[in-house]
C-alpha cells in the first residue's frame, strides 16, 4: 500500500510537472522554440545512438570501412569478369577440340615419321 | 608453358604417356542426362576447397572452451581476409552437401546403383552421413548459443535410439553434457578423424567409378550411344562447371557472411526458436509430428527408430531393387525414390518457415 502511495504521488508530480511545461509553452513562445531546437539538435544524436546500442551484441562479420567494402565489391565484379572470360575461352576450345575431332585428325598416326 | 627437358625428366622416370592414354581412353557416354555426371565433380570440387579453407582456419583456431569463440571472432575481424576465408568454409559445407543430395537423388531416380555398382553407392552414401557429422561438428566449433544449443538436441536425440542411444550419446558428448570434452572431441573428428576417412572413401568411390565406367539410364539402354573421352571433351566442361560453382561459392560468401552469435553458456536458457543446421531439419520436422508417448513407449524414440529404420531401407536400396539388377524397368523403387524426395524437400521447408 505504502509504495503504491509513493507511486501515486510521484504520478502526481509527473502531472504537475507536464502542466508546467504546457503553461511555460503557453505563455512564452520563446520557450517552445528553444525546446524545439534542441529536439531537432537531439535527433540525429538519437537515430546513431540506437543503432549503435544494438551493434554493440552483433559481431561484425564483414569489413565495416567503406573504403574496404568498395575494394570488396570491386575485386567480386573482377573475379566474374574473368570467370565469364575464361568461361567464354573454354567454350571457345570445346568447339575446336569437336571440330577436329569431327575431322578425324586427331588421332596420332604411330607410323608417321618424326622430324628431329 | 612448355618445358622440354623436365618432361623428358620426369618421362624417364614416369610413364606419363601410360596416364595420358588413359585419360584420352577413357570414354564418357554423351545422352539427355549426363548433366547428372557433373553433380559427382562439382562435390569433390567444393572437398577440396573445403580442406584448402579448413586448413587456413585451423592455423588460428583455438579449440577449448575459453577461447574458442574468441579465436573465431580474431579470425574474422583481426585477420586480412579472415572473414572471407571462414565464410568460403561455410558456404563450401552448405554447397557440399546441397550437392551431394543432388548427386544421391539423381543416382537413385537413374538408377545408377544397380548392378555391378552397389558399392558405389554403399561409399557415396557413407560419404553423406560423414560430411553431415562433418557440418554437426564443425558447427559447434563455433562455440556459440545457438550451436551450443542445437549440439545438445543433436546429441540428446542420438541418446533416445534403444540399446545404443546412451553409448553413442556418451561417445558423442565425452561427458554427461556439452562440455569442454565434446568441442575437443568434435575438434577432432572435424580435423582428424573425418578428413582421413573422407580422403579414404573418395579414393574408394572414385576408383570404382573408374573400375565400372560410367552408368547409362536403363530408358537408354537401347539407344545406340555416343562416347567422348573424358580428356580434353568431359575434362573441360568438367572445369567450366567449377569455375561457375567457384563464382556462386565466392558470391555467396561475400554477401551472405555467417553470423556469430553470443558466446556459449551451459548454464543459459537455450535461445528462443533454435533450430538446427537446414539437413537436420526435416528430422526436426519428422520428431514433431510424434506424440510424447506412443501406446506406453516413448514418442520420440518410436520416431528415432522409424527414421532409422527408413534411412538404413534408403541405404541398402541396390540390394532391395533386384528388378534394377537385372537390366528391366522398376516403377516401384522410381517412386519410392520421389516420395523420399519430396519427403525431404517438404519437411525441410516446414521446418525452415515455421
Amino acid at each position: 500500500m505504502q509504495r503504491m502511495a509513493i507511486i501515486g504521488k510521484y504520478w502526481r508530480k509527473k502531472g504537475d510537472s507536464s502542466r508546467f511545461l504546457l503553461q511555460k509553452v503557453g505563455s512564452c513562445p520563446l520557450f517552445f522554440a528553444r525546446l524545439m531546437a534542441a529536439a531537432i539538435l537531439l535527433l540525429p544524436v538519437a537515430a546513431v545512438a540506437a543503432p549503435a546500442a544494438e551493434k554493440i551484441v552483433k559481431i561484425a562479420v564483414f569489413p565495416t570501412a567503406p573504403y574496404y567494402i568498395y575494394i570488396v565489391y570491386e575485386s567480386l565484379a573482377v573475379f566474374w569478369v574473368a570467370i565469364l572470360g575464361l568461361l567464354v575461352i573454354i567454350r571457345m576450345k570445346i568447339r575446336e577440340i569437336e571440330r577436329v575431332q569431327a575431322l578425324g585428325v586427331e588421332k596420332e598416326d604411330q607410323d608417321a615419321p618424326l622430324l628431329k | 608453358m612448355n618445358c622440354p627437358r623436365l618432361k623428358e625428366w620426369l618421362e624417364e622416370r614416369y610413364d606419363l604417356e601410360g596416364v595420358k592414354r588413359l585419360a584420352k581412353g577413357k570414354l564418357i557416354p554423351e545422352h539427355r542426362y549426363d548433366l547428372w555426371y557433373y553433380t559427382g565433380g562439382i562435390t569433390l570440387f567444393l572437398f577440396i576447397v573445403q580442406f584448402l579453407t579448413g586448413m587456413l582456419m585451423a592455423l588460428y583456431y583455438v579449440p577449448h572452451i575459453d577461447f574458442a569463440h574468441k579465436s573465431i571472432i580474431e579470425i574474422v575481424t583481426k585477420l586480412n581476409m579472415g572473414w572471407f576465408f571462414r565464410s568460403l568454409h561455410h558456404w563450401g559445407a552448405q554447397l557440399a552437401i546441397v550437392f551431394l543430395f543432388i548427386h544421391l537423388f539423381g543416382t537413385l531416380l537413374l538408377k545408377s546403383y544397380r548392378k555391378p555398382r552397389e558399392f558405389v553407392w554403399i561409399t557415396g552414401f557413407i560419404l553423406l552421413g560423414i560430411s553431415i557429422f562433418f557440418g554437426l561438428s564443425g558447427y559447434l566449433l563455433l562455440w556459440d548459443e545457438r550451436a551450443f544449443a542445437a549440439v545438445r538436441v543433436a546429441t540428446g536425440g542420438a541418446g533416445a535410439l534403444p540399446l545404443v542411444g546412451g553409448f553413442i550419446k556418451a561417445f558423442l558428448r565425452g561427458s554427461m553434457d556439452v562440455t569442454g570434452d565434446t568441442l575437443l572431441r568434435f575438434y577432432a573428428f572435424h580435423v582428424a578423424i573425418l578428413p582421413i576417412l573422407t580422403l579414404g572413401l573418395i579414393g574408394v568411390h572414385i576408383l570404382l567409378v573408374q573400375l565400372h565406367g560410367m552408368s547409362v539410364p536403363l530408358s537408354l539402354k537401347a539407344e545406340k550411344q555416343r562416347e567422348v573421352p573424358f580428356f580434353p571433351n568431359v575434362f573441360y566442361k568438367d572445369l567450366a562447371v567449377w569455375l561457375t560453382v567457384t563464382g556462386l561459392l565466392v558470391t555467396l560468401a561475400v554477401f551472405l557472411p555467417p553470423e556469430i552469435g553470443m558466446k556459449a553458456d551451459p548454464l543459459a536458457p537455450p535461445p528462443e526458436n533454435v533450430k538446427p543446421e537446414w539437413y537436420f531439419l526435416f528430422l526436426m520436422q519428422t520428431l514433431k509430428l510424434f506424440p510424447g508417448a506412443i501406446l506406453g513407449m516413448n514418442g520420440e524414440t518410436i520416431a528415432i527408430l522409424l527414421v532409422s529404420g527408413a534411412i538404413l531401407f534408403f541405404f541398402l536400396i541396390p540390394f532391395f531393387d533386384s528388378k534394377s539388377a537385372r537390366g528391366e524397368k522398376s516403377p516401384l523403387f522410381t517412386w519410392i525414390g520421389v516420395i523420399y524426395l519430396l519427403y525431404f524437400l517438404t519437411m525441410t521447408a516446414v521446418g525452415f518457415f515455421s
